[in-house]
């Protein structure tokens, strides 16, 4: 039987292709284009139709083209999910290390959607607290640095770079090698991996030079002479009564400042039933963060420290004093000396001098005193820094003498850190093959003809010994970006070992664990700790003492200027200049960023005729410049001035002044001060005499986030005293706070908090959480670590230095400095006072009440909440807050904006590069995907990390419990290496914070309290370890 | 002498010049009617050339962000408001002569109050100007505006006194336009009226409404004028009541002060006269209107301006009292040290304002000064000068050191577009003063011709010929005409 067919029309049945085709088409005939090839239209047979066709399109098509400017965002999904636990929006935690020449920090690398965000401390681990510095919670962005080298380079002499796949480098290196001929030598800076000194140790005929920027080897050579081998202990902070700092910044840059902050702040913690705290010495020339937290401060000049050492050794030993010393500062050695005798062997001197000589007569004091053993752990000797300064010096004399036919270099950045640099580059020349394994172009990178870089820390797998038998791993948090290698793997390969570095590491460690399963329990954690032993005492010789007094005795004694160069917190030696974070974070002390500048004393002000006191020196940004001399060395550089500083001391930090390679965020941004340092045959010394200054009546400007150095005798802003004050009058701070509230508001049943409004009670409990931060002032060192953090997880955005000089710099958190000085002589510095200032999220904000959009708000858990989608930009909340937290965007500083190309202003407030590499797309994967990235014209501040609030709520909710009080940690209280910050439910009786709240009564106070705005955060009062009686603390109760 | 004859001793004629009605419309349409002179010109382009610079200033700071100018995180406010409120404060001048006066029956006001009711719409355009622009985020302004939106159940912050701003000066402002408005009605058909080209009858005749003059439409007119007086009567005191509240209800130290709406509403009406005297001393001359515009007004409005300049005074020393009363260290800071400390960073700033507001007004004490048109002059720069120096002082000083002294920062200089945005302003006030002056009629014709002694001047004068002839003379006279 066939089909029926069913059809409309002939064309249908005769040619149902055709039909089907036609039925398709809108128009059923062909479009009447014709004869319009090559004539005008006004020819073409049908004008008018065609005109307005064309017309349509060509306008349709101009209009798509000029409007549709918006720029394609990239999203890539993932094809396949890559594990089951991986869950898109879920953070993943990982155990690694931060590891940067010779630093060690354990941390966990929070990784979202495959990318790691953020670092947080470990606080699994017990002696580091969790804590962090600025510059391991920055390290996360330098994974994203764009300076990166991205793949391996074959460099000719006229720094013209060619690619080179693995392949080829590693055939041509060999060749290269083979054909060098000499000696091959690695210079590394710390290497702190025991599987990679393996490898080392396995590569044949290799020289191993270790070569640290910054260098401890007088202290290394000293505890060798002293009989305990040439190694650094372990130093244990907490349990030190005592502590004598000989110009060590252990809090900020010495040694391992992390751990040593930790342990500092268990001594500094105050119980207020029983006060009682470590008390703290600090004798330097110029003002390190540590010594802005001492007790009691002494300055000397630079080349005074080995006296000042024998003095000390003397005045312990109770032997007699050289003299030589002035009065002041005799008086507080033996001060000190007394106490350190007292302590009972609880008393540790640590000392910041590269001088053999003086680490020797320290080591003498730490025996006379009984640290050994107690403070002083010889049994955990840490391997943070192991470089020789005598060692590198033969290396550069080798190399000059052609003697090496190989050089690879990995950490290591001598062309720019060497007190000789010239030397050194010359002699490199020198060197046939030179193989850089750095991850940028630096100073030296750029010199060498073969560059393989190293992968970044968070790429990489490995582990680091930072204490004798303290194991802590790293390990990847994201596939390597580029084609990086790591450099064990390429030492591997040319001692003819073909294993690449991670199969290694993972059999050099299955052996040491005793299963599979133990193995990956360390990993885990990221640790494999050492048997619990006790402290070490070693084996102490003083046979070296007397050679080194004679020698401290014979030093000339200066009578000019001398120079320090230290270290600033932030930026270190300089390894990580090219990080934006750490550029735009303040020096605790100078509050400056973006630069290096000489650091003078009062004295040397008036002296070089700058007027420090003049609204112009105080209040505008343009400092004066002077000029530095040191025999034929000169250096150009503004000049800063504090109080507090040795008169005839110039302080200069390191870390500045790099070549262009090495990014365009740290390419030009202060002055190189290395070239100063000198060498004295054994050590590299970082104390310079013989400095002249010059006014050169020129300035320069200088990017202070604080300017006001006094905080004007405003108690309700800083409350401060000493201890024996404190001890006297414990209840100052609440009765000074209630005659203030009662000036402001008194009545009947004496409420201040809800009789001094007309409006009802912001205190209404209508809700289980109220979030609350509570800041001990006296736990808190000015590390600024939690800035840093904040500017991580807040994706705040980083403005440049020409935006931080107009007062535009967006840190949500800043720490506020002041000095505390004699009424009667301003330069004698009592006391530093850090003071974390953020949104103190008030309960009765002025901010939220002036908002004509209502764009700020409070929410019911007490958070001061800022809607930006809401917000118009009128900058009344910010003018009516008497904190100053609220930060506006004054230009498009991270490219979200709805106008495109609006970072091209060139007339007023031109963008700065550091800017713009924060916009590149590489840069941007720093950016938490849990916080909104705000665009131009709307205020920010701190939101008390809303993003982890809300995170703790959900994940109490999923597992069906109420939220526990100190389940949220905000991201500047995980950062603080010393527990300054305990954020939490402050209604929940058992959470941390409203135990603290509970158990300081004395100590707790509201900065500005009178106003009536109902603060959520609280301080706690920071107290000096002092017998002096402040005349003005109970003051106003006479 | 006779008893028919009366004269009042007291007042002397507003209107100078033996003007008769036909006079008067004829002197002060003549502008509007001839073709504008060089001077007129020069003006003009002036104006525009500053307009356009304004706008270029905008369009910058609204393209690359509020950054464009040289506010930073603690001085918030700068130049955006301290123009803001000072052009709100010459807005009054024009209200209250129209308004307040017209209540008061002062019939002088009649010579100047066209022009003074311009200059405040003028100011009043200026001055909405700032808040709107200085907003972050200016496209998202409307977010102010109390309306039912789909954005959720938000709302406008009835709390804040920004909020209030927005009703206070769009109220001000639609009242003003109103008032001027329904005053221009009777000039602008008159204008209509004596038209001889096409395009000046459309245009004057679409403008006033169709006005005819009935008795009818002057009964309507003159009730509706004193229905806008009683209106903007309250609105005087209110605008700037309001705005003072913007500082007055913060928690800044210099900004919270109970003093600040009566002191700025003094203030206004201060710099308003200033203004009104900067524009008339002008004007009167340009336009050939000194018989309208007469020394007498200028003499009178000087004397307001030393009432409230005096007021003024006493306020700056009345807070400056109650900084050290009060005894709270952080407002006693912000007289004694950023303020009255000529040494601070902007100590200057507040020393110009005591000397341009308080110190020169008292020149006026003295009648030879009030009639001097060269004293007057710089007399009224001088106060405008002093009244932006008090905006400014009030706004910054408080700033930039207030409570934390880690937060104290300057303010320096303001950026090109900052000044740009100022100079636009003037650009703006006087682009439409100009066009005023050129198509209006800048004293009220009709209101005017209330005030001229004309029909008392006529009998005055006839009568004094008759008064004079002896009875024979008037008799023969009368015999002789007849």
């Amino acid at each position: 039987m066939g089909e029926n067919k069913y059809w409309q029309h002939f064309g249908e049945v005769n040619d149902p292709k055709e039909a089907k085709k036609l039925a398709r088409n809108e128009f059923a005939e062909e479009l009447p284009f014709e004869g319009f090839d090559d004539e005008s239209i006004i020819d073409a047979k049908a004008p008018r139709r065609d005109f307005l066709k064309y017309l349509g399109f060509s306008t349709a098509a101009a209009t798509l083209a000029a409007s549709c400017k918006m720029p394609v965002r990239k999203a890539v999904p993932f094809a396949d999910k890559p594990s089951a636990e991986f869950v898109p929006g879920e953070a993943i935690f990982y155990a690694t290390t931060y590891v940067q020449d010779g630093d060690v920090v354990p941390v966990l690398a929070k990784v979202r959607d495959g990318r790691p965000i953020k670092i947080e401390g470990n606080s699994a681990i017990a002696n580091w607290g969790g804590g962090t510095s600025s510059r391991v919670q920055a390290s996360v962005l330098d994974l994203y640095d764009t300076a990166r080298l991205r793949t391996p380079f074959q460099r000719s002499k006229d720094g013209k770079s060619t690619e080179k796949t693995f392949e080829q480098i590693d055939k041509q290196v060999a060749d290269a090698i083979k054909a060098a001929g000499g000696t091959t030598v690695l210079l590394t800076s710390s290497v702190v991996s025991p599987s990679t000194k393996e490898i080392i140790s396995k590569f044949p005929n290799l020289k191993h030079v270790q070569y640290d920027a910054v260098s401890y080897s007088g202290m290394l050579l000293a505890n060798e002479a002293c009989g305990f081998g040439r190694k650094i202990p372990s130093y244990n902070f907490g349990e030190a009564k005592v502590i004598v700092s000989l110009g060590a910044d252990f809090l900020g840059t010495w040694l391992s400042p992390v751990e040593f902050a930790a342990a500092y702040a268990k001594g500094r913690k105050i119980d207020e039933k029983n006060p009682s705290m470590s008390k703290h010495y600090q004798f330097e020339g110029t003002m390190s963060m540590t010594g802005a937290n001492a007790d009691e401060r002494f300055t000397h000049r630079p080349s005074e420290t080995g006296a000042v050492a024998v003095a000390l050794l003397n005045a312990v030993n109770g032997a007699a004093d050289a003299g030589g010393l002035n009065a002041d500062l005799t008086k507080g050695i033996n001060k000190a000396a007394a106490d350190l005798k007292a302590a009972g062997g609880n008393a540790l001197v640590v000392c910041g001098s590269n001088d053999k000589n003086i680490q020797v007569v320290v080591n003498a004091i730490n025996n006379a005193i009984g640290a050994n053993g107690k403070t002083i752990n010889w049994a955990a000797t840490v391997n943070y820094r192991q470089g020789v300064d005598a060692d590198f010096a033969q290396l550069v004399a080798d190399m000059e003498a052609g003697n090496v036919g190989t050089l690879l270099i990995h950490g290591a950045n001598p062309a720019y850190t060497w007190y000789d640099a010239d030397k050194f580059k010359a002699a490199l020349k020198k060197v046939k093959v030179t193989v850089s394994f750095n991850e940028k172009l630096d100073e030296t990178t750029e010199l060498c003809e073969y560059l393989i870089p190293n992968h970044h820390y968070l790429e990489s797998w490995g582990d680091a010994e930072a204490a004798a038998g303290n194991i802590y791993f790293i390990q990847p948090t994201i596939y390597p970006l580029f084609k990086t290698r790591y450099y064990q793997t390429s030492l591997l390969l040319w001692s003819g070992n073909n294993t690449p570095y991670e199969d290694y590491y993972k059999e050099y460690w299955k052996g040491k664990f005793a299963s599979d399963a133990e193995h990956n329990k360390a990993l885990q954690s990221g640790v494999k700790e050492a048997a619990a032993a006790t402290a070490g005492a070693g084996s102490y010789s003083g046979s070296a003492v007397a050679e080194a007094t004679t020698a401290i005795a014979g030093y000339k004694k200066s009578s000019g200027d001398e120079l320090v160069l230290y270290q600033k917190v932030s930026i270190g030696t300089g390894a990580q200049a090219g990080n934006p974070w750490l550029q735009e974070l303040p020096d605790p002390v100078s509050k400056a960023t973006w630069d290096n500048y000489a650091i003078i004393s009062t004295a040397k002000a008036k002296e070089l005729g700058i007027d420090y006191k003049s609204n112009d020196y105080n209040y505008y940004p343009q400092k004066p410049v002077i000029e530095l001399t040191v025999g034929n060395k000169k250096l150009e550089l503004p000049a800063l001035v504090f109080p507090g500083i040795n008169a005839n001391t110039i302080a200069v930090a390191v870390g500045y002044g790099r070549s262009n390679n090495i990014g365009k965020v740290a390419a030009g941004v202060g002055k190189n001060a290395y070239p100063f340092a000198t060498y004295n045959g054994t050590s590299v010394d970082y104390n310079v005499s013989g400095v002249t200054t010059t006014n050169l009546h020129k300035s320069y400007k200088i990017a202070q986030m604080q300017k006001h150095d006094s905080y004007e005798s405003r108690k309700e802003v800083v409350r401060e005293t000493t201890m024996a004050s404190f001890k006297a009058n414990p209840n100052v701070i609440p009765e000074s706070s209630k005659e203030l509230t009662d000036m402001f508001y008194k009545n009947a049943n004496n409420d201040f908090r809800a009789g001094a409004t007309l409006y009802p009670d912001p205190n209404t409990r209508s809700h289980e959480i109220k979030w609350g931060m509570s800041i001990d002032m006296n736990l808190c060192n000015g590390c600024n670590a939690c800035v840093a953090a904040c500017h991580a997880e807040n994706n705040v955005p980083v403005v440049g230095k020409s935006e931080v000089l107009r007062y535009h710099d967006m840190h949500w958190l800043r720490i506020d400095r002041y000095f505390v000085t004699d009424d009667k002589n301003p330069d004698n510095v009592k006391g530093v006072v850090f003071q974390p200032m953020l949104c103190q999220h008030c309960d009765n904000a002025p901010c939220e009440n002036v908002c004509p959009v209502a764009a700020t708000n409070h929410s019911s858990e007490g958070i001061n909440q800022m809607t930006y989608n809401r917000c118009v930009g009128t900058r009344y909340c910010a003018n009516n807050c008497p904190y100053k937290v609220r930060r506006f965007n004054w230009a498009d500083y991270t490219g979200s904006d709805s106008f495109p190309n609006n970072q091209d202003q060139q007339i007023v407030g031109k963008l700065d590069d550091a800017v713009h590499v924060m916009n590149d797309d590489l840069s941007r994967m720093v950016l938490n995907p849990d916080v909104t990235v705000r665009s131009r014209g709307v205020i920010e501040k701190c939101s008390f990390c809303v993003q982890r609030t809300q995170h703790g709520k959900l994940e109490a909710k999923k597992a069906n419990r109420p939220l526990g009080g100190n389940d949220v940690k905000s991201a500047c209280q995980t950062a603080c290496p010393t527990n300054a910050i305990v954020f939490g439910n402050a209604y929940d009786a058992t959470s941390d914070i409203a135990k603290l709240r509970a158990e300081n009564p004395q100590r707790n106070f509201h900065v500005l309290e009178q106003l009536h705005v109902l603060p959520n955060v609280t301080y706690m009062a920071k107290i000096r370890n002092t017998d002096e009686v402040d005349e003005h603390w109970a003051g106003h109760h006479e | 002498m006779s008893l028919l004859r009366y004269e009042s001793q007291v007042r002397p004629a507003l209107v100078h010049g033996d003007k008769s009605y036909h006079q008067i419309t004829e002197d002060i349409c003549r502008p509007v009617e001839t073709k504008p002179s060089r001077l007129w010109w020069i003006g003009f382009i002036i104006s525009v050339a500053l307009l356009i610079f304004g706008i270029i200033s905008v369009t910058t700071e609204v393209i690359y962000g509020v950054g464009q100018w040289n506010l930073n995180k603690t001085v918030g406010w700068g130049w955006d408001i301290t123009n803001f409120v000072w052009w709100v404060g010459i807005g009054h001048a024009g209200t209250l002569i129209s308004a307040i006066l017209l209540l008061f029956r002062q019939g002088w006001r009649t010579g100047v109050n066209r022009a003074a009711e311009a200059m405040t719409i003028f100011a009043v355009m200026c001055a909405g100007q700032f808040p709107v622009w200085h907003m972050g985020r200016v496209w998202d302004a409307f977010f102010v505006l109390p309306y039912p939106n789909t954005r959720g159940p938000l709302w406008v912050n009835f709390n804040s006194p920004l909020l209030w701003d927005v009703f206070a000066i769009s109220t001000y402002f639609t009242v003003s336009l109103l008032f001027w408005y329904s005053g221009l009605l009777p000039d602008l058909a008159t204008l209509r009226d004596r038209a001889k080209l096409k395009w000046r009858k459309m245009f004057y005749g679409v403008a006033s409404f169709g006005w005819t003059g009935s008795t009818k439409h002057w009964q309507r007119h003159e009730a509706l004028s004193l229905v806008l007086a009683g209106l903007s009567t309250p609105l005087v005191l209110s605008v700037h009541t309001i705005v003072s509240f913007d500082f007055a209800t913060s928690v800044v130290p210099g900004w919270h002060t109970t003093i600040f709406p009566p002191y700025f509403v003094a203030g206004a009406i201060f710099s308003g006269f200033a203004m009104v005297q900067t524009l008339l001393v002008v004007t009167r001359k340009v336009l050939g209107l000194q018989e309208y515009i007469t020394i007498e007004h200028v003499e009178v409005m000087n004397k307001v301006i030393v009432l409230t300049g005096s007021i003024v005074g006493i306020a700056y020393l009345t807070e400056l009292f109650i900084s050290w009363y009060g005894a709270s260290p952080y407002e006693n800071f912000a007289f004694m040290q950023n303020r009255v400390n000529l040494f601070s960073p902007y100590g200057w700033s507040y020393w110009i304002m005591m000397f341009c507001n308080v110190a020169s007004p008292q020149v006026f004490w003295s009648r030879k000064m009030r009639r001097n048109l060269t004293v007057t002059f710089f007399m009224s720069i001088l106060i405008n000068i002093g009244m932006w120096f008090e905006r400014f002082v009030i706004i910054v000083t408080s700033i930039y050191r207030d409570y934390l002294p880690s937060a104290w920062s300057t303010y320096y200089t303001p950026t090109i577009w900052e000044v740009g945005f100022y100079l636009g302003t003037f650009g703006l006030f006087f682009t439409c003063f100009f066009l005023f002056a050129k198509y209006f009629p800048v004293i009220a014709v009709a209101e005017i011709k209330h005030i001229l002694k004309r029909s008392g001047d006529n009998f005055k004068e006839k009568m004094d010929v008759i008064e004079n002839e002896s009875t024979e003379q008037f008799a023969e006279e009368q015999l002789h005409e007849h």
